[in-house]
C-alpha cells in the first residue's frame, strides 16, 4: 500500500521543470545514504557486530583471517563459535575466524545471488567457507564454488564415496544425520521393524502417526522418500539420487497413491504439520504416538525435556529411512582459499568430528575407528557410510511439489 | 493516511505559492527554487520506494511473463520449470498454474477466507463501536479494550496460541470433555484460519469504526430518535452510513492483509486447501519454481488492487468531503 501511495508523483511536481544541479546532487546524496542504510539493515549480521562484508583477506600482520558463513539455526552457530572455531584457533595461533550467521537461512536466495555476482565480477564474496543447504543445491548448480576432492582437501580421503559423490564435486561433507522412527514406549510396546510393518501399524492405529509435509522439513521428506523408494528398482533409486531424473519420476505414482491412501489414518485424519519441530511438539504432548524424526533434533529435544524419556527411537529396515550429510563449500573467488581448505581439513579431522558428535549429536563422516571409543560406541548403530541418501536436490523439489498435489 | 496527507500537503504548497507570484524575475526565481526544494524533498522516498519496491515488482511481473534475461537471469538459472519467452511475452507459467487443480482450489479457499474474515471483522467492529457509542458503560469499555489486545501480541505467537487452544488436545476440547461433550477440532482447518485471522485483524478495524462513530454528533442521533427511529434504524441509517469511509478503509485493509497473509495459515491451516501466501513461499523455496511463485504473487496482486481501488475511492471521497480536492 505504501508503495502505491508514494510511488505516484504529483503531476504538479512534474510540471515544475528541471531541478537545479544543487538539488540533483542533494537528492542523489540522500538516495545514496538511504540505499546504504537499507542495504546494511537487511543483510545477515556478523557476530562481532560488524557488517557481513568484513573481508576475508589477510590482514598482513602475520596471522590470517577467515570468515565462515552459516545458514542455519543457532545450534550451528554454537557448534562453530563455541566448538570448532576455538579449537581451530588454539591449534593455529595467529588465525582469526569470524562467523557470519544468516539465521534459518532466511536470505539464502540473496546469498546465492551475491555469490553469483561476485563470482562473475571476480570479487571476494566476503566469506571463505560456507555451511549451508544451498552448497550442494543452487550454488553447485550456478558453479560458484571450488571443485573439491581428496586431492584438494586431504581430509576427504577418509570420507565414504557415497556421500562425497552427493556433494556434486563442490560440497565437503562434514557431518550427517539420519531420520529415525520415534515412538512412545508407553503406547507402543513393540515398534515396527520394517516399512511394511510401519504402514500396517499406521492403518491399524488411525490418528496416532504424523509426518510433516516434505516441503517443510526433512523428517517428513524421509518418510515420503522411503515409501516412494519401496516401489522403485535399485537402479531407479540410484538414478534419482545421482542426477535430475525426470524420466524416472513417473515411477513415483504408486508410492504417492499409497501415501494418499494412508491420509485418513494420519493425525486428525490427514493433517501434515509444518516443519520438523511441530511433529516433535505433537510427539511431546502425546497427541501422536509415532513419527519420523531427525536424529540430532530428537536427541536434543529429549535432553531439553521437550520430549519425555518414555519416547524411544529405532531405525526401520527394508528400506531404512534416509539420512544425509551436510556440506561445506568454498566460494570460487574467495580471497583466502588456502585458509578455508585448512579449516575444512580440521573439521574433518578426528578432533573436529568429535566436537560435532558431542555438541550437536551429528554423525561423524569419517570411519568410526578413527574416533575416540565413547563416540564410536554411541554411533555404532548409525554408521554414516550405511546412510541411505535422499534424492538429488531437483528431484526432491519435484517430489515436494507432487506430494503437495497428490497427497493431502 | 498520514503519508497521503503529508505528500498532498507538500505538493500543494508550492502551487498555492505561485498564485500571488509577481511577474518580476526575482519572484519567479524564488518560486522555482521553492518548487525545486519541494521536489527534492519528495524525491528520496519516491526513489527509494521505486528502487526497492517498484523495480522488483516490475521485474517479478516480467519474470512471470517469461522475461528471463537481464536481472532475472540468476533466478531463471537456478529455478526449475522456468518458461522463457520466444517472442515478447508468454503466459506459460500461468497456464501451468491454472491447469493444476491445486491452484484454483487454493485461490477459492483464499478468497473465501478473505471474504468471511472481512465480513466477520466488520460485523464485530461495528457491533462493539455501536455499543460504545450508544450505550457506553464499563461493559463496552472492557469489550473494546479486550478487542485491541491482539495489536500487542505478535502474530506468530498468536497463531501458535490459537492452534494449541483449538487443537485436538487443546483447552476448548479439554473444557468440553469435563462435562462429557465433544468439541470439534478446529486446529489445522480453514475455520481455524478464519478464527485466527479475525483475531489478528479485529483491533485495527475496531479502532477505525470506533473513531468514526465517536465523530458523529449527538444531535443527529437525538434527532433520529425524536423522529421515532428505533436503535436498529439509528445504526443502519445514521451511524453506519456516517462512519462509512473509516469502515471502507478498515474493510480494505483487512481484506488485503488476509489475502496475502502467511503466518496465520502456515501455523493454523490445513495442508490442503492452503492459502496463496503460503503457496508462494512453497513454490519459491520448496518446489524451486520461482516463476510460478511470481505468477501467484501477480494473481494476488491483481485481486488486492481491486480491493485497493475501493480504498482509493473512499480516500478520494473523504478528501472531497473535506474540500481538500
Amino acid at each position: 500500500m505504501t508503495s502505491v501511495r508514494h510511488a505516484v508523483p504529483d503531476p504538479a511536481d512534474r510540471s515544475k521543470g528541471t531541478p537545479t544541479v544543487a538539488t540533483k546532487r542533494l537528492s542523489a546524496g540522500l538516495v545514496g545514504v538511504a540505499a546504504l542504510a537499507l542495504a546494511t539493515a537487511c543483510g545477515p549480521v556478523a557476530s562481532g557486530g560488524s557488517s557481513a562484508d568484513t573481508g576475508g583477506s589477510d590482514d598482513g600482520a602475520g596471522g590470517s583471517r577467515l570468515t565462515v558463513f552459516i545458514s542455519g539455526d543457532t545450534n550451528l552457530q554454537d557448534l562453530w563459535e563455541q566448538g570448532l572455531i576455538p579449537a581451530y584457533e588454539e591449534a593455529n595461533p595467529g588465525v582469526q575466524v569470524d562467523v557470519v550467521l544468516d539465521l534459518h537461512g532466511e536470505h539464502d536466495q540473496q546469498t546465492v545471488a551475491k555469490l553469483v555476482t561476485s563470482t562473475e565480477a571476480g570479487d571476494d564474496p566476503g566469506f571463505d567457507l560456507v555451511d549451508a543447504g544451498f552448497v550442494v543445491a543452487s550454488a553447485a548448480e550456478a558453479g560458484v564454488l571450488h571443485e573439491v576432492g581428496p586431492d584438494v582437501v586431504s581430509g576427504l580421503a577418509d570420507v565414504h564415496d557415497t556421500i562425497l559423490t552427493a556433494g556434486k564435486g563442490v560440497g565437503i561433507p562434514y557431518r550427517a544425520s539420519s531420520v529415525l522412527l520415534a515412538y512412545d514406549s508407553t503406547v507402543v510396546a513393540e515398534p515396527p521393524q520394517t516399512l511394511d510393518d510401519l504402514l500396517t501399524w499406521i492403518e491399524e492405529n488411525p490418528g496416532q502417526f504424523a509426518y510433516n509435509s516434505p516441503a517443510t522439513g526433512g523428517s517428513g521428506g524421509a518418510f515420503v522418500t522411503t515409501v516412494l523408494d519401496s516401489y522403485l528398482s535399485p537402479e531407479d533409486q540410484e538414478a534419482l539420487r545421482t542426477r535430475y531424473a525426470e524420466d524416472v519420476q513417473e515411477g513415483w505414482q504408486p508410492g504417492f497413491e499409497r501415501l494418499a491412501e494412508l491420509g485418513p489414518s494420519m493425525y486428525q485424519g490427514g493433517v501434515y504439520p509444518n516443519g520438523n519441530s511441530q511433529v516433535l511438539e505433537l510427539l511431546g504432548s502425546g497427541s501422536i504416538a509415532m513419527a519420523p524424526v531427525w536424529s540430532d533434533q530428537f536427541i536434543t529435544a529429549v535432553e531439553n525435556g521437550l520430549i519425555s524419556e518414555d519416547v524411544h527411537y529405532t531405525q526401520i529396515t527394508d528400506p531404512s529411512f534416509t539420512g544425509n550429510a551436510s556440506y561445506l563449500g568454498i566460494p570460487r573467488t574467495s580471497d583466502n582459499t588456502e585458509g578455508a581448505i585448512d579449516l575444512a581439513n580440521f573439521v574433518l579431522s578426528p578432533e573436529g568430528q568429535t566436537i560435532i558428535a558431542e555438541q550437536i549429536a551429528g554423525y561423524p563422516v569419517i570411519p568410526l575407528e578413527m574416533l575416540p571409543e565413547g563416540i564410536a560406541e554411541t554411533f555404532a548403530d548409525a554408521d554414516p557410510t550405511a546412510l541411505r541418501p535422499s534424492y538429488f536436490s531437483e528431484n526432491t523439489d519435484d517430489m515436494n511439489n507432487m506430494w503437495d498435489q497428490l497427497v493431502p | 493516511m498520514t503519508a497521503l496527507d503529508h505528500s498532498a500537503e507538500t505538493a500543494r504548497r508550492p502551487r498555492e505559492a505561485r498564485r500571488p507570484a509577481r511577474p518580476g524575475g526575482a519572484g519567479r526565481r524564488a518560486e522555482r527554487r521553492r518548487a525545486a526544494v519541494g521536489f527534492s524533498m519528495a524525491l528520496p522516498p519516491v526513489l527509494v520506494i521505486s528502487l526497492f519496491v517498484g523495480l522488483p515488482v516490475v521485474l517479478a511481473v516480467a519474470f512471470s511473463l517469461g522475461v528471463t534475461g537481464g536481472l532475472n537471469r540468476t533466478a531463471a538459472v537456478i529455478g526449475q520449470d522456468v518458461h522463457s519467452t520466444d517472442g515478447l511475452l508468454t503466459t506459460a507459467a500461468y497456464e501451468q498454474l491454472f491447469a493444476d487443480p491445486r491452484f484454483p482450489r487454493d485461490l477459492a479457499a483464499t478468497v473465501l477466507v478473505t471474504v468471511v474474515t472481512t465480513l466477520v471483522v466488520l460485523g464485530l467492529a461495528i457491533g462493539i463501536a455501536v455499543l460504545l457509542r450508544l450505550r457506553g458503560g464499563w461493559a463496552a469499555t472492557l469489550l473494546s479494550g479486550l478487542a485491541v489486545v491482539p495489536l500487542f501480541i505478535p502474530v506468530v505467537i498468536a497463531s501458535w496460541a490459537i492452534l494449541t487452544f483449538y487443537s485436538a488436545d487443546g483447552f476448548l476440547r479439554s473444557l468440553f470433555a469435563q462435562v462429557g461433550l465433544q468439541a470439534p477440532v478446529l486446529g489445522f482447518t480453514v475455520t481455524g484460519v478464519i478464527i485466527a485471522s479475525v483475531w489478528v485483524n479485529l483491533p485495527f478495524a475496531l479502532l477505525m469504526a470506533a473513531s468514526g462513530m465517536q465523530a458523529i454528533p449527538d444531535a443527529l442521533i437525538d434527532a433520529a430518535r425524536d423522529a421515532g427511529a428505533g436503535t436498529l434504524r439509528i445504526v443502519t441509517r445514521v451511524l453506519v452510513p456516517l462512519a462509512g469511509i473509516p469502515l471502507v478503509i478498515a474493510g480494505t485493509f483487512t481484506a488485503i492483509g488476509v489475502l496475502g497473509q502467511f503466518t496465520v495459515p502456515y501455523f493454523t491451516g490445513p495442508n490442503a486447501p492452503q492459502q496463496l501466501g503460503v503457496d508462494i513461499s512453497k513454490y519459491f523455496q520448496s518446489f524451486n519454481q520461482p516463476q510460478q511463485a511470481a505468477a501467484i504473487a501477480v494473481v494476488v496482486f491483481v485481486i488486492a488492487s481491486g480491493v485497493a481501488a475501493t480504498y482509493v475511492w473512499a480516500n478520494f471521497r473523504s478528501a472531497k468531503q473535506e474540500g481538500r480536492v
